[in-house]
């Protein structure tokens, strides 16, 4: 049911976008006042309150998501745009090319691996498992991904969400059970499995920390992105 | 306008991906192709001109908001989910946890202790 006054205002895409907007500057503000907890990341107490928005204007999701296309447009040039700090940081990736080969491949596999057989296990629905199976990927090449395999990207978009979020305090357990404290190290799990969630805690940790966590990010959004859907058709005809 | 300059070069590379996927029928993404030319370009070139650091980098800052219309969407499917948020969470945990460790414990014996600062 939408208020009288809000029905002209609706047309415009504008008033999505301005929303959007909105949401996303009180979340970043909320976040520095709480103290940049790592468990409420500033996108999710944005999400929250634009979804409480939303709610209580009573506009309806499909309404609010035509608008804020213009908006998610840019998302096509944002990920080309991650071309440039891929390329700054090919002189590292040339330092350590022989451990990080070895072990991107086998982590970003795994990293999808686990979560499609522990739901395919409970009995996840073909579809709910290409939603998710780019769980940790960053969000514009996991959204070509999940659209390529046939899933939601409503869906996708919460799991990375879920993902994200409880990769920060699961990467500081892990590396204090192994005894882990290369920055290198952490940065570099913290993007590979968190995407950019991941990876702006890695930079709040360090710079280093940061820059192998966007090498992390960046390498298995590539790796997934080539052969993820390459892998779903070879199961799916064989299947 | 520098940074007109470098959204034109990110749009331009962001077709070409779309046309190179159109031709080749590789199921990757537009702009997964167009980020591995443009970081081929820079290679090439051996700089990053200022004006796609200009494009560039304000729109790698907002990429939490550009995907903020889509995270917001999960709220609104949730009934399609009936007996299913089960399996998906249990997924994503475990299945992180599981991943995070092998990631760390990997690099670890990869890079070793030697080389830690």
């Amino acid at each position: 049911m939408l208020a009288s006054w809000l029905s002209p205002l609706t047309v415009t895409p504008l008033f999505a976008v301005a929303l959007t907007l909105a949401a996303y500057l009180l979340g970043n503000v909320l976040f520095r006042r709480l103290h940049n907890p790592s468990w409420l990341p500033a996108i999710l107490i944005a999400a929250l309150l634009l979804a409480a928005i939303l709610a209580v204007l009573g506009l309806p999701y499909d309404t609010y998501q035509q608008g804020a296309t213009w908006l998610t447009i840019l998302l096509g040039p944002a990920t080309v745009a991650l071309g440039m700090p891929l390329y700054q940081q090919l002189p590292r990736i040339g330092e350590l090319w022989k451990p990080l080969t070895l072990c991107l491949p086998i982590a970003a596999t795994l990293a999808a691996c686990y979560a499609l057989a522990l739901a395919w296990l409970l009995g996840a629905s073909p579809t709910l498992l290409a939603s998710i199976a780019a769980k940790s990927v960053t969000a514009p090449i996991a959204i070509g991904i999940t659209e390529q395999l046939g899933g939601s990207v409503a869906l996708l978009m919460g799991a990375l969400l879920v993902t994200g979020v409880i990769t920060i305090p699961l990467v500081s357990i892990a590396a204090r059970l192994l005894k882990i404290d290369d920055e290198r190290i952490i940065g570099f799990a913290l993007g590979l499995n968190g995407h950019a969630i991941g990876t702006v805690r890695a930079f709040e940790l360090s710079p280093t920390a940061g820059a192998f966590a966007s090498l992390g990010m960046s390498l298995t959004g590539i790796f997934t992105a080539l052969l993820l859907p390459l892998a779903w058709q070879l199961i799916s005809i064989a299947s | 306008m520098p940074a007109l300059n470098g959204l034109l070069w990110l749009i331009s590379y962001w077709l070409i991906g779309e046309v190179v996927i159109h031709f080749s029928g590789l199921p990757f993404s537009s702009g997964v192709v167009g980020m591995l030319l443009l970081c081929a370009t820079l290679a090439v070139l051996g700089r990053v001109p200022s004006s796609l650091a200009a494009a560039a980098q304000p729109l790698i800052a907002l990429l939490a908001m550009l995907i903020m219309p889509g995270v917001v969407g999960v709220f609104f499917i949730l009934d399609e989910l009936a007996g299913q948020w089960f399996a998906i969470l249990f997924g994503l945990l475990l299945g992180t946890l599981l991943s995070v460790i092998t990631t760390l414990w990997l690099l670890k014996r990869l890079i070793g202790h030697a080389h830690a600062r």
